[in-house]
């Protein structure tokens, strides 16, 4: 660390890349947090976990108990043995006990975009319920035809403020807050949506996942999905091949490149396959650029096109990448699957998961630096790095299985929380601060008497 | 597990064979052999933890519970054992608790509970011991007790909840002794002074005591004309002892009345003054009050009144007065009850009457101290009297005037009954004070009938019945002719040597000052325990120039009278009113006489007639006196056998009881 800083004072590196160093290694060295600790009012599992986009500061939290709970991340309330330990206790909490608070389970509770004034739960009430922070009182709600699933809001919209509702039913809503009315109904999936999720390049596509397996791109401006990511249509590499008739791609993953040309082959032939027996089937990368096109240009999609899958089973979570370009899936039949949101195809990134909780849904997580997903694998939490799907981190702490995953990048800190009801924090480890405490404290000794 | 060839794996086989016992306990020197290995190689450690969450893994509960103390053992003393095991707890709660359905622990299911209970246990104390330190700890610790509601034994709660009792009663005690203090506070000046007065009375007693001893004998000593100086320092050592002896006093029946006040003093200081001061201290020095400048002040106060007591107890103590001897006399009381508590009867009368006849008494007596307080302190009084009694024995040879003798000769004796327990009570008694439960066929039985006080008074009221005194009729003593002396016993005239006059040895008539004395010579010739009146008797008789004694005696009775004429006068006005008032009490009493009186009355006179040196205001009077006067009466006529009676005294005595005896 010490050389790094020497580094930067000499000009060797940038700033940037000094403070993305730093943030790295941090990241990589993450651990079960002994100093500070989230008192959970939840009496359920906890369903859901959002940090606010603004200030980075405040934690929702949503539980199957129908109460949700707002921490302050970084001002504890108060300090147990002597100091060490800072305990986070919920600034408030609405639950049952309130009087317009969610009968059943809360799936899913957001931040408002723009602004910590207001967050928005969505429950197994079929109801959607838009609160005011400060006086925590419902302002709106909205009723859905079924169970809701997963809630999103855009976090770059800037001319709607429309919440994307996952429910039982099969069509995906668009609740406007403005208006307090349902401005879309989006109709496409064949079974419940559990996740939801909006680009995060543009403010008008969202992506929805169903149980049905399929995952489908929707520009709210148009009628009808655009896209249906197929798991069969695959491309190597994170990176559409710059040149498209190579047949090796110029970037490559570095973990594939051993095995390089023979693996590229046989997917390419895969896709050939698959792609005789669709109608609009091509074995090239430029023919399904063509036909991405074609399908933008054709609201109404075929039906042929429209059965494809994207998961075996449903999909249970869905997370774009900071960066827009690329899209992460877990499904019920444990797999994460990457996506390259440009090409809609399958990036064939192995990610070493265990199992993965099948029946609910599930909330990833992406660090940028080093680019890693944090995927909730049934009571622990694995760090992947995203191009290669090496677990890089196993995170073990909750006693049963973990719900969500929430990276907060400002502090370098991860907050989980499972079917066990607490939430954890996993934070940067090995620090000096850490190990002065340490010393201070003085009490973790060997003690040998005899 | 592979076995490690560098020198290190010796652990794995400790701790394998360590495991593989049937009993209830690692055997504690492989425990020991263990912990020494482990503790100075941290490649041991790892491998350690290692084994032992592979014997964990075990398909058999005896091997995880053996394993589980061995585990606990590392835990509570290596760190690095903590981490590294705590890396894996969830893992180890699983197959310790097996809280997990999908992993139940193993057989034998007797020894899978014990596992179980300890492994929590372990938990617990872990927890308790390291959980700020390891999150995991605290999360697994909460996970089994608020998810899964598991029971733990609760070792700091328990703790907790004891000391909170334990401070409760702190409190609780506090509170006590805050209000003992409080009422210590608001009762401190009558304590003291009630201590003080005490402490006073003893100072006193001991001092008249003292005094005799220490002047009486050796002024007898040096009285003796025949006492030669004492020049051998062997001889004056003899003295000194015999004078230090002396100073221990004897109880004798003359210092009797002040050896009682003293006993009952000391006791009083001892078991009652004593005990409430050190529980005063105590409690001072215990009390928890802001007040503290208070708390000192009387604490000073209590040690001091301590200290005072201490120190008069250990004057007694050397005076030979020990509460051995007070406790002696008090186990002989209940043995002889029959004396001791008619003593005690007529000392309680003594107390009572006292307080009101004591003010005439020592008006009429002309004492040196004259003026008496109070009547509250009766008690020393009564030792003061006492001591100007012992300082007339000495001077006048006369001890008249004792209050002692005069109030025995007005107390009336009583026959020894269970009416003595209640003496003057007015407690009221119920009727059925056994607590039986009587039917009666007659009808309701009242369960709580209480017979009235003055109802008890009149059933205890004792009559006696008069008993001729068994007087000794002395014999002539006139010289015979033929030798010897006349032995014939006559009341007052000898048929052959005329009337009976005290004559001595050899038959001569001794010439005497009034038949009064003579009478009373007589009456009381038979007993004479007192040394000095057996003295002055014994001088009377040998002594030659008797008259110029009877000369300077009658000088002195001329002196006495008219002192006694002064406090005549003194009393004059209040005699005037006495007679008004004594006229209607008696007025009343001849009104309520009965006919059983009247005959007693006579018997009476006929009694007394005999007795021809009764003055003639005693004759006149007699007519009117009632049953009560005349027991007491009676009861002089018996006492003066009891008593001593001085020759001077007598008429003393007589003239007193006048006085106090026309007062109603």
């Amino acid at each position: 660390m010490w050389e790094a800083i020497k580094d930067r004072e000499t000009g060797r590196i940038r700033s940037n890349s000094f403070a993305n160093r730093f943030k790295s290694r941090r990241i990589l060295s993450l651990q079960l947090s002994n100093r500070k600790d989230f008192v959970s009012p939840h009496r359920g599992s906890v369903n859901s976990l959002q940090v606010d986009l603004t200030e980075g500061r405040y934690l929702l939290s949503g539980a199957a108990d129908g109460s949700a709970a707002v921490f302050d991340v970084q001002r504890a309330t108060d300090y147990e043995a002597s100091g060490l330990i800072a305990k986070h206790k919920c600034i408030f909490t609405v639950d049952k006990q309130h009087e317009n608070g969610h009968k059943y389970a809360i799936s899913s509770a957001i931040w408002y975009p723009i602004d910590t004034g207001l967050f928005i739960t969505g429950s197994f009430d079929h109801y959607l319920k838009v609160w005011d922070t400060n006086t925590a009182q419902a302002v709106v709600d909205f009723k859905m035809p079924g169970k809701v699933y997963r809630t999103a809001m855009s976090s770059m919209a800037m001319s709607h403020t429309l919440i994307a509702a996952g429910t039982e039913d099969v069509q995906v809503r668009l609740c406007d807050i403005a208006s307090g009315a349902f401005s879309h109904t989006l109709s496409g999936h064949r079974d419940g949506v559990m996740s939801v999720e909006w680009s995060t390049s543009s403010e008008w596509v969202l992506y929805t996942g169903g149980c049905d397996g399929a995952i489908r791109f929707w520009d709210i401006r148009r009628a009808g999905c655009f896209r249906v990511l197929d798991q069969s249509q695959t491309q190597l590499g994170f990176r559409p091949p710059i040149l498209k008739r190579t047949a090796v791609g110029s970037k490559l993953s570095s973990v594939a490149k051993s095995s390089l040309g023979g693996q590229n082959r046989l997917k390419t032939l895969q896709s050939k396959q698959t792609g005789s027996q669709s109608v609009k089937g091509s074995s090239s990368a430029k023919a399904s650029v063509e036909k991405s096109r074609q399908k933008r240009i054709h609201p109404g999609m075929l039906s042929t096109l429209d059965r494809a899958t994207a998961h075996y089973g449903a999909v249970t979570g869905l997370k774009a990448t900071n960066d827009g370009m690329y899209l992460l899936s877990a499904g019920s039949d444990s797999r994460i699957r990457l996506w390259d949101i440009e090409s809609g195809r399958n990036t064939l990134v192995n990610f070493e998961t265990g199992r993965i909780q099948t029946n609910k849904g599930i909330q990833l997580d992406t660090s940028d630096d080093p680019a890693l997903v944090f995927v909730p694998c049934m009571k622990t939490v694995k760090a992947f790095g995203m191009w290669s799907g090496r677990t890089t981190l196993m995170l073990r702490g909750h006693y049963e299985s973990v719900n969500t995953c929430c990276f907060n990048s400002n502090d370098q800190e991860l907050y989980t929380s499972g079917s066990d009801r607490q939430i954890l924090v996993w934070s940067p480890g090995g620090t000096v601060e850490d190990e002065m405490v340490q010393d201070e404290v003085a009490e973790d000794k060997d003690n040998w008497s005899d | 597990m592979e076995g490690r060839d560098d020198g290190g794996g010796k652990v794995i086989g400790l701790i394998e064979k360590a495991t593989k016992s049937t009993a209830q306990e690692v055997d504690p020197r492989l425990l020991k052999a263990i912990k020494s290995i482990v503790r100075y190689s941290d490649s041991e450690v790892r491998l350690s933890s290692q084994t032992l969450m592979e014997l964990m893994r075990h398909n058999h509960s005896q091997v995880r519970y053996l394993t589980l103390f061995i585990i606990d053992e590392l835990f509570m003393r290596s760190k690095l054992f903590r981490t590294l095991i705590i890396e894996n707890l969830d893992q180890l709660l699983s197959l310790s608790i097996g809280f997990r359905s999908n992993l139940p622990l193993p057989a034998p299911p007797a020894v899978a509970t014990t596992l179980r209970s300890k492994a929590i246990e372990f938990l617990e104390k872990w927890n308790l011991s390291f959980g700020f330190h390891y999150k995991e700890l605290r999360l697994g610790f909460d996970y089994l007790k608020n998810t899964l509601k598991l029971k733990f034994p609760d070792l700091q709660a328990n703790a907790a909840r004891i000391q909170r009792e334990r401070q409760e009663r702190e409190m609780k005690t506090k509170e006590i002794l805050r209000n003992k203090f409080d009422s210590l506070r608001v009762s401190f000046g009558l304590f003291k002074y009630e201590i003080e007065v005490t402490i006073k009375e003893i100072k006193e007693c001991m001092e008249i005591v003292q005094w005799r001893g220490d002047d009486g004998v050796p002024l007898a000593i040096l009285d003796e004309e025949d006492f030669e100086e004492i020049r051998c320092s062997h001889l004056r050592q003899i003295r000194l002892d015999s004078l230090k002896q002396s100073e221990k006093v004897e109880e004798t029946g003359e210092n009797r009345i002040v050896f009682d006040v003293l006993r009952e003093q000391c006791k009083l200081l001892v078991t009652k003054h004593l005990i409430s001061v050190q529980e005063g201290i105590s409690l001072l020095i215990r009390v928890d009050v802001s007040d503290n400048r208070t708390r000192d002040s009387m604490l000073k106060d209590l040690i001091d009144i301590r200290n005072n007591i201490l120190a008069a107890k250990k004057k007694w103590e050397e005076a030979g007065f020990t509460m051995s001897r007070m406790t002696d006399i008090h186990g002989n009381e209940e043995t002889n009850e029959e004396e001791e508590d008619i003593w005690e009867e007529d000392d309680g009368k003594v107390k009572t009457d006292s307080v009101k006849n004591v003010a005439h008494v020592m008006r009429t007596q002309q004492s040196e101290n004259s003026s008496l307080p109070s009547s509250g302190e009766a008690k020393k009084s009564t030792s003061e009297a006492r001591s100007n009694k012992v300082s007339n024995t000495k001077k006048v040879g006369s001890s008249g005037n004792s209050l002692r003798d005069k109030l025995i000769s007005e107390a009336p004796v009583m026959n020894w009954g269970s009416q003595l327990t209640n003496w003057e009570s007015t407690t009221e008694v119920r009727a059925n004070y056994r607590g039986l439960e009587i039917e009666s066929h007659w009808g309701r039985v009242d369960q709580d009938a209480i017979i009235p006080a003055d109802k008890i008074a009149e059933l205890n009221l004792q009559a006696t019945v008069y008993r001729e005194e068994r007087t000794e009729t002395p014999p002539c003593r006139a010289s015979l002719k033929k030798g010897g002396l006349c032995q014939r016993r006559d009341l007052r005239v000898c048929p052959f040597h005329g009337p009976i006059v005290p004559r001595d040895d050899e038959g001569n008539t001794i010439i005497q000052e009034s038949p009064l004395d003579e009478s009373e010579n007589q009456t009381s010739s038979t007993s004479g325990t007192n040394q000095d009146v057996s003295m002055d008797e014994t001088t009377s008789d040998s002594d030659p120039n008797q008259l110029a004694r009877q000369i300077a005696k009658e000088a002195l009775k001329n002196i006495r009278e008219k002192d006694k004429e002064v406090v005549r006068k003194r009393a004059k006005l209040v005699k005037v009113k006495v007679k008004e008032h004594n006229h209607e009490v008696l007025r009343g009493a001849a009104i309520a006489s009965t006919s059983r009186s009247n005959a007693m009355d006579d018997e009476f006179d006929r009694v007394f007639a005999e007795k021809k040196n009764k003055k003639q205001t005693f004759s006149t009077r007699r007519k009117k006196t009632t049953a009560k006067d005349r027991i007491s009466q009676r009861l002089f006529s018996n006492r003066v056998k009891g008593t001593n009676p001085q020759q001077l005294a007598q008429g003393n005595d007589e003239k007193c009881r006048d006085t106090s005896a026309n007062q109603w």
